[in-house]
């Protein structure tokens, strides 16, 4: 009888182990990119790199990247990104930590595009500020695909454009990611 | 020739060497890593160490190198045409990973789990896990499949 329920409960731990484990998406290979739009010169960046995980349960979702990992179109811009604006060397990684609030509203179990607002702290060039955008879960084949659009201010991230450019860069930001992730398999 | 006309000369010639180099300098492009020498030759384990050890130090010792390294691969993603070739031992969850450039592509669709290759790339640092979930990272960009 003892070893029927160690058999039981052995099953049942197999059974469930499954849905546990499906709570948890990721990806280390989620794209950002930002559009900076000038009176001369769109500046324009992207990354393959992003580290993305949501716990489906709890709603709760992080962000990962490495500053030097931003490829422009042009190199010189790319240096001038690393060494004078963002400082990645002293500040060399960006996060962001936040929750979906509507996170009841989504069905993960079934495929769909699902309406998301986000809310949480970004952290950039060493500064921390509350981020709230609205973006979109998307279901699908056991997958899933998270996706936002917004802006920041690089005034509030102390991000400083030096006084001969201002003209030509815009202290508004705006920022597209999309992170198609994968079940966490522990 | 009047030393006027010289001296006339001499400052279209600078003001127009100037323009040029600003306009090389402002329209140059990253590097095509294919035909760039590593600074760096390093074994995979080897490099995941130095980071695990001690990641500021290392960071230091590597920031903004071109390195070549050698390694087992333990796992490749794709989407879109990028490829990712994630490196290291596939006991810890800790690799190296290398974003491919889209020069290398054809290469990088042809590499499998298990083989042991050499991955030239920028290195662009080390990311801790805050999640305790995925492990350590260390990132590479622009990367390319060195011939063995």
């Amino acid at each position: 009888m003892k070893n029927w329920k160690s058999v039981l409960t052995g099953i049942l731990v197999f059974a469930l182990l499954p849905a546990v484990a499906q709570d948890k998406y990721f990806t280390r290979t989620g794209k950002i990119s930002f559009v900076s739009k000038g009176v001369i010169e769109t500046i324009s960046a992207k990354h393959n790199s992003v580290t993305c995980v949501l716990d489906t349960k709890s709603g709760q979702i992080q962000f990962a990247v490495l500053m030097r990992g931003f490829e422009f179109r042009k190199a010189l811009m790319q240096e001038h990104f690393n060494e004078n604006y963002v400082e990645s060397d002293k500040y060399p990684k960006a996060t962001f930590k936040g929750d979906i609030t509507n996170n009841n509203a989504i069905d993960y179990s079934k495929e769909g595009t699902y309406n998301a607002n986000v809310k949480g702290k970004l952290t950039l060039h060493g500064e921390t500020r509350d981020v709230e955008s609205a973006g979109t879960i998307v279901v699908k084949n056991g997958r899933l695909t998270a996706s936002a659009d917004f802006n920041i201010l690089l005034s509030d991230y102390r991000i400083r454009i030096p006084a001969v450019v201002k003209d030509n860069i815009s202290n508004t930001v705006n920022i597209t990611v999309d992170c198609p992730m994968e079940p966490l398999k522990n | 020739m009047s030393k006027r006309k010289i001296i006339i000369s001499v400052l279209i010639l600078v003001v127009a060497a100037a323009a040029v180099y600003s306009y090389k300098e402002f329209t140059r492009t990253n590097k095509d890593l294919r035909y760039v020498k590593p600074q760096v030759t390093i074994e995979a384990d080897s490099l995941i160490r130095e980071f695990t050890v001690n990641d500021s130090v290392a960071d230091h010792k590597y920031r903004n190198k071109i390195i070549a390294v050698h390694g087992m691969v333990k796992g490749i993603d794709s989407a879109d045409g990028q490829y990712t070739i994630a490196m290291g031992d596939t006991n810890i969850l800790s690799s190296l990973r290398f974003s491919m450039d889209t020069s290398s592509a054809i290469k990088a669709a042809a590499v499998q789990r298990g083989m042991s290759i050499t991955v030239k790339g920028a290195i662009t640092g080390f990311k801790k896990d805050e999640t305790g979930l995925l492990g350590d990272d260390i990132e590479f960009n622009r990367c390319v499949i060195q011939q063995e």
